[in-house]
């Protein structure tokens, strides 16, 4: 059975950051982990940045034109949370067209997710930024009403 | 970079999931997954910083166990849903201890 995933019940105000101002991929790695430890829910912020971190030496999350989607599971965090943030100035975050990324989608999920909604959550993301389309206005989202009423669009 | 000898334990344990799940990020979503190697010596590297006793306790236990860590919530170990006794309280933790169920023996990892 095909679980449907509506993306937008993960898309949280209090985890939309409008303007990054970090410029490095470890340093934004670590704002965009921000909400969440102001929320809370992170057991360790290091275990997760190191987790993060050790994700990019598998391969850069930088998926091309813009887009960045750091992601992996560990123990740290007991529920699947999404943190989306936009740089304006744009990131080099050794990605794999070498271009700057200007949108993040930060994906975390404990390893025992009881639901199953990781992959399925990770694949919906690849499919909304493979839409140029949206992909161009996502950057430009100004707040997290226009980032979510540009989502539900689609 | 984690301190503590279990939550280098949890990375080493979370490395491995994330081995076993490059193939499918790369073929279900496209992501580049082309530093399999890079990352399996960087996780030998990591095992270095883990005492040798934890490291064979978390090998025999991934014999049994998909995995060797449990989380706890609310004081129940989520490995086999046994409530672990008070006195395993996260206040009696120190950095370099690791506690163990006392029903499955899987190694505990405190998430509250
Ligand atoms: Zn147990």
């Amino acid at each position: 059975m095909m679980t449907s995933i509506n993306i937008v019940d993960f898309l949280k105000e209090e985890f939309f950051i409008s303007r990054l101002e970090e410029n490095s991929k470890e340093t934004v790695l670590k704002e965009l982990l921000q909400p969440l430890v102001h929320a809370g829910v992170i057991n360790s912020e290091s275990l997760v940045l190191e987790t993060l971190i050790k994700r990019e030496t598998l391969g850069s999350t930088g998926i091309g034109k813009g887009i960045a989607i750091p992601h992996c599971r560990t123990l740290a965090i007991s529920n699947l949370y999404i943190v989306v943030g936009i740089s304006t100035k744009g990131i080099d975050y050794q990605a794999i067209d070498r271009k700057h990324v200007h949108l993040f989608f930060l994906i975390l999920a404990p390893p025992n997710e009881e639901e199953s909604r990781y992959l399925p959550v990770l694949g919906k993301i690849v499919e909304i930024v493979r839409n140029s389309k949206i992909r161009r206005s996502l950057i430009k989202a100004k707040d997290y009403t226009s980032m979510i009423n540009i989502i539900k669009k689609e | 970079m984690p301190r503590s000898q279990l939550e280098l334990l949890v990375l080493y344990q979370d490395i491995h999931l994330m081995l076993q799940e490059a193939e499918e990020e790369k073929i279900q979503f496209g992501f580049s997954v082309d530093g399999i190697d890079e990352l399996k010596q960087a996780q030998e590297e990591l095992a270095k910083n883990i005492d040798d006793r934890f490291l064979r306790t978390y090998e025999r236990l991934k014999t049994r166990y998909r995995r060797a860590i449990a989380p706890v919530k609310n004081n129940i170990c989520l490995g086999c849903f046994a409530k672990l006794p008070t006195s395993y309280s996260t206040k009696h933790h120190n950095e370099q201890m690791i506690f163990t169920c006392e029903h499955c023996g899987r190694m505990l990892y405190w998430i509250e």
